[in-house]
This record gives C-alpha cells, sequence and structure tokens, in this order.
C-alpha cells in the first residue's frame, strides 16, 4: 500500500505549512495513504506530531511530499532517493526582509531562493498555494504547475477560548513576528485610528515572534507609538484566538509578502472586515472582500497612515459596508471550500502517484 | 449604497479634509511606521556586520520552565569562550579584509565612472 509521506524544513506549533501537513494527513487518513510527518527542525510543542527526517524510512513506492519555505540541506538530500515527489510550494520570504534581524533564516532563504530550480526539477508535480506562488515556480521552469490552495481546517475555528479584556473597538493583527509583516506600520497606523477616530480602540497582535529580540524591538515601537491598549499576544491558544475573531471589529494585515495568508480566510469565516495592503498573495486570496489601502497594482511602498485609520473607521462604523463585506467573505470562503481544495490535492496526489 | 470599491476613496477624502483642517492623524508617527526597514543592506550596513557580535539574547528556548536550559547553553558558551573568541576573531579579520577591498574597488569604479564622463563631455563639446 502506498503512503504519502510529508517532509518539512521546520515544524512549529503555530505556522502555517506545518497546520498544511497536518491537514492534509487528516485529509489522506481515510483514503489509507496518510504516511509519517518529518523536519528538519522542530519546535519541542510540535514534536507530539513530527518526527526527524532522518527517521524516515519510505518504500519504494512511497510519495514524497516535500513543503518548500526555506533551505535545508536534509531536504535536499531528499532529492537523491528513488521515491516519486510532488512539491508543495510555499512561497520563500525574500531575504532582504531578514538580514538586519535574523541571519541565519536571511541565509535559508537566499540559498532557498536559489535552489528552488533543483526541487522544481527533481518532482513529478509541483504545486503553489497561490497564483502568486505559481509564477515563483514558473520563473525556475517548473511545467504544470498546479494552483492548490491552503486547506481551512474550519473545525479548528469552533473552540471558544477567553475574550480580549475591554470595551472599545478591537482591531485584531494575526501573524508572525516577522519583518515582511510590518508591525511597525500596523503599530503606527492604529496610534494614528486611535488618536484621530476611536481614543477606546484596542489592538491586539497575536503570533509567534521570529526571535524574542525581535518581538522586543516590536514592542519598543508600540511604546514610541503612543498607542494604549496594544496587547502583543504570542502562543495564545486555538481557543482563545477563536475567541479574538469573534470579538474582533476588523482584522488589520500591513503585510507586504505573502505566499497565501490564512487569517483572510479565518477572518472571513468569522465575519470580521479586513483592511490589508493589496500586496503578494493578499489580492488573490481576499478578492473584491476586503478593504485596500492602495489600488490593487500599486506597490504602496509609503502607505498614507491618516488614510489607513479612516479606512479602519470605516470598516468598524459603517455597517451596510461591513455587510457588503461579510456577504462577500462567504463568497470567497465557498471559493477556498475544504471540498473544492481537498479534490485538488486528491487530484495532485492521484497526479504524482501515476 | 457604501461600497468597499468606493472606501478607498472616501477615506482619502476624509483624511485630506482633516488635513486641511490642521488634522493629520499620522502626523509624527511615520518614523514608527518605517522603522523596519527591507531595503537591500548597503556598505554601511556591511560594516555594522562585518565585526562579529553575537548578543546574549540569542540564546532562548520556547519550553516552558526552560529557564535552566537557557542557564547551562550560556555556560557552556562561557566555557567555550576561547574557542569562540578565535573564531569569531577569524571571521571578523575576513569580513573585514574583505569589506576594505571592496570599498577600494566602489572607489576606484567611482574614479572610471567620473574619468569616461569627463571623457564623453570633452568628445561632445568638439
Amino acid at each position: 500500500m502506498t503512503s504519502v509521506h510529508q517532509v518539512l524544513s521546520s515544524a512549529g506549533p503555530f505556522d502555517a505549512v506545518g497546520g498544511q501537513a497536518l491537514a492534509w494527513q487528516r485529509l489522506l487518513g481515510p483514503d489509507g495513504l496518510a504516511g509519517g510527518l518529518y523536519s528538519d527542525l522542530i519546535d519541542t510543542r510540535a514534536r507530539r506530531d513530527f518526527e526527524p527526517i532522518g527517521a524516515l524510512r519510505p518504500a519504494a513506492d512511497d510519495l514524497l511530499v516535500i513543503r518548500y519555505s526555506a533551505y535545508r540541506s536534509a531536504l535536499e538530500a531528499l532529492l537523491e532517493l528513488p521515491q516519486r515527489k510532488l512539491l508543495v510550494y510555499h512561497n520563500v520570504t525574500p531575504p532582504r526582509y531578514y538580514w538586519r534581524y535574523h541571519p541565519g533564516t536571511a541565509v535559508a532563504c537566499a540559498v532557498g531562493e536559489d535552489r528552488l530550480a533543483r526541487f522544481a526539477h527533481a518532482a513529478r508535480v509541483t504545486t503553489a498555494d497561490s497564483a502568486f506562488n505559481a509564477r515563483d515556480l514558473e520563473r525556475v521552469g517548473a511545467r504544470e504547475v498546479r494552483v492548490v490552495p491552503i486547506l481551512l481546517d474550519s473545525a479548528r475555528l469552533g473552540a471558544r477560548g477567553r475574550p480580549p479584556a475591554g470595551g472599545g473597538p478591537l482591531v485584531l493583527v494575526v501573524g508572525r513576528y516577522a519583518p515582511n509583516k510590518r508591525h511597525d506600520l500596523v503599530l503606527a497606523a492604529f496610534a494614528a485610528y486611535q488618536r484621530e477616530c476611536a481614543p477606546d480602540a484596542r489592538l491586539l497582535c497575536v503570533g509567534a515572534p521570529v526571535t524574542p529580540a525581535y518581538l522586543e524591538l516590536v514592542r519598543e515601537l508600540a511604546r514610541e507609538s503612543g498607542a494604549r491598549d496594544v496587547e502583543l499576544a504570542s502562543g495564545l491558544s486555538q481557543a482563545d484566538l477563536n475567541a479574538a475573531y469573534a470579538e474582533a471589529d476588523v482584522l488589520l494585515s500591513m503585510s507586504e509578502h505573502e505566499g497565501f495568508c490564512v487569517p483572510l480566510l479565518e477572518a472571513f469565516h468569522f465575519g470580521v472586515p479586513v483592511v490589508a495592503r493589496p500586496l503578494g498573495a493578499v489580492p488573490e486570496v481576499a478578492g473584491d472582500a476586503a478593504l485596500w489601502t492602495a489600488e490593487p497594482g500599486a506597490t504602496d511602498e509609503q502607505p498614507d497612515l491618516a488614510v489607513i485609520a479612516e479606512l479602519i473607521h470605516l470598516a468598524v462604523t459603517d455597517a451596510e459596508l461591513r455587510e457588503e463585506l461579510r456577504r462577500r467573505a462567504a463568497a470567497r470562503l465557498e471559493h477556498f471550500s475544504p471540498e473544492r481544495t481537498a479534490e485538488a490535492i486528491r487530484e495532485a496526489i492521484g497526479a504524482a502517484l501515476a | 449604497m457604501s461600497s468597499p470599491e468606493d472606501a478607498l476613496e472616501r477615506a482619502r477624502e476624509t483624511a485630506a479634509r482633516k488635513r486641511a483642517d490642521g488634522r493629520d492623524a499620522g502626523a509624527g508617527l511615520e518614523a514608527v511606521g518605517s522603522r523596519i526597514a527591507a531595503g537591500r543592506p548597503d556598505l554601511e550596513d556591511l560594516s555594522e556586520w562585518a565585526l562579529l557580535e553575537v548578543p546574549d539574547d540569542t540564546i532562548y528556548t520556547t519550553r516552558r520552565g526552560g529557564g535552566a536550559i537557557v542557564a547551562l547553553k550560556r555556560a557552556l558558551l562561557r566555557l567555550l569562550r576561547q574557542y569562540h573568541v578565535e573564531l569569531e576573531g577569524r571571521q571578523t579579520r575576513f569580513n573585514s579584509v574583505l569589506l576594505q577591498h571592496l570599498r577600494e574597488l566602489e572607489a576606484r569604479v567611482a574614479r572610471l565612472e567620473r574619468a569616461e564622463d569627463e571623457a564623453d563631455r570633452a568628445s561632445g563639446g568638439e
């Protein structure tokens, strides 16, 4: 019996790549295809689900699903194995974001960009989370790239934990504390919003920091911004995050590089309006269901903080606009429905096994 | 009807009107909002990075009750200090010499470009 083993460069408790490996595992289980989950780097909190790559012992007719988001030499060694391979490209963050803050990650990203072609050519089938990501694969000569979106596991959005404290409008930001997410802009825009439109507004940022020092930098920026009621949370449980989504008035994304952006779909699930920059894969995922800080296609290099503040204010206070955004969000969720995505995953696996 | 397509224009108009009234919500926040730069590293950055200095807070843990592990890692670093000082020294030596070469090359290219510009101007003027 063929097994589908999934291999990652690193696995953490909250990251999208590891989450997708688990979601595929659950999908493939009933089909009898689920193999093991392996990672080169494993956060202590993810050890329950992932094994070290050294433990991988694939049978001759097994399929290796290689999830690619940064370079690790242990992943490249897999290319020498005779088993069939499916490359899932989750995007490599451009290293320019990391040189100043985490040189090791910058190197992994720089080499990751460089070696993508080798991985793409070694795979029978290549998939990308978005058309934005697919363009990277096509650039390195991959043929017949399939777009297989992120499989949204809405079951995990059901549990409710403790809601955030306070009573003013809640601006929610979900994503790693990482340079490409631009928490500096988040804090400046929120401070402008609080100052001009809603003195009792609250900001809740949720995510795992790339390093403790980077989170400290974000805390320093929060102090410098003069904003009040700012909570920079890390390690929030899924139930508490769900409670935050349920209470949020708006999801704010100032990120300038995203290969997909799962929090958009989560916000849509909870009916939370989204204000975002139209960069990376964000316009492709959000479609017409978000308020943009610039015209889609614009580089949006220097966003106007006062305009973002007014956009947040509209998203929070204009009932008619909120209703229209909710209606459109439901259509986007339908577009990314688990059933459709599951079908795309099965087709990709079927093509790789054919 | 309020439409998402109109929202950006509405927000721009409101922000412009408030600015005209002397109220700029973003005033004074530009420095905060542009702190996390992502430009290509320049020679100044390279000069700063050439000298290897790894801060103590690089050592951390994500485990619950991981304080003892961090303390152990720091103790190991102290024990191996002699080795790391030598390693840092060798890498810094390489970085510094390479950077010096790079600076000299940059200066040389600049001189050559200036000379070429002057030659072009001189030939254009004839």
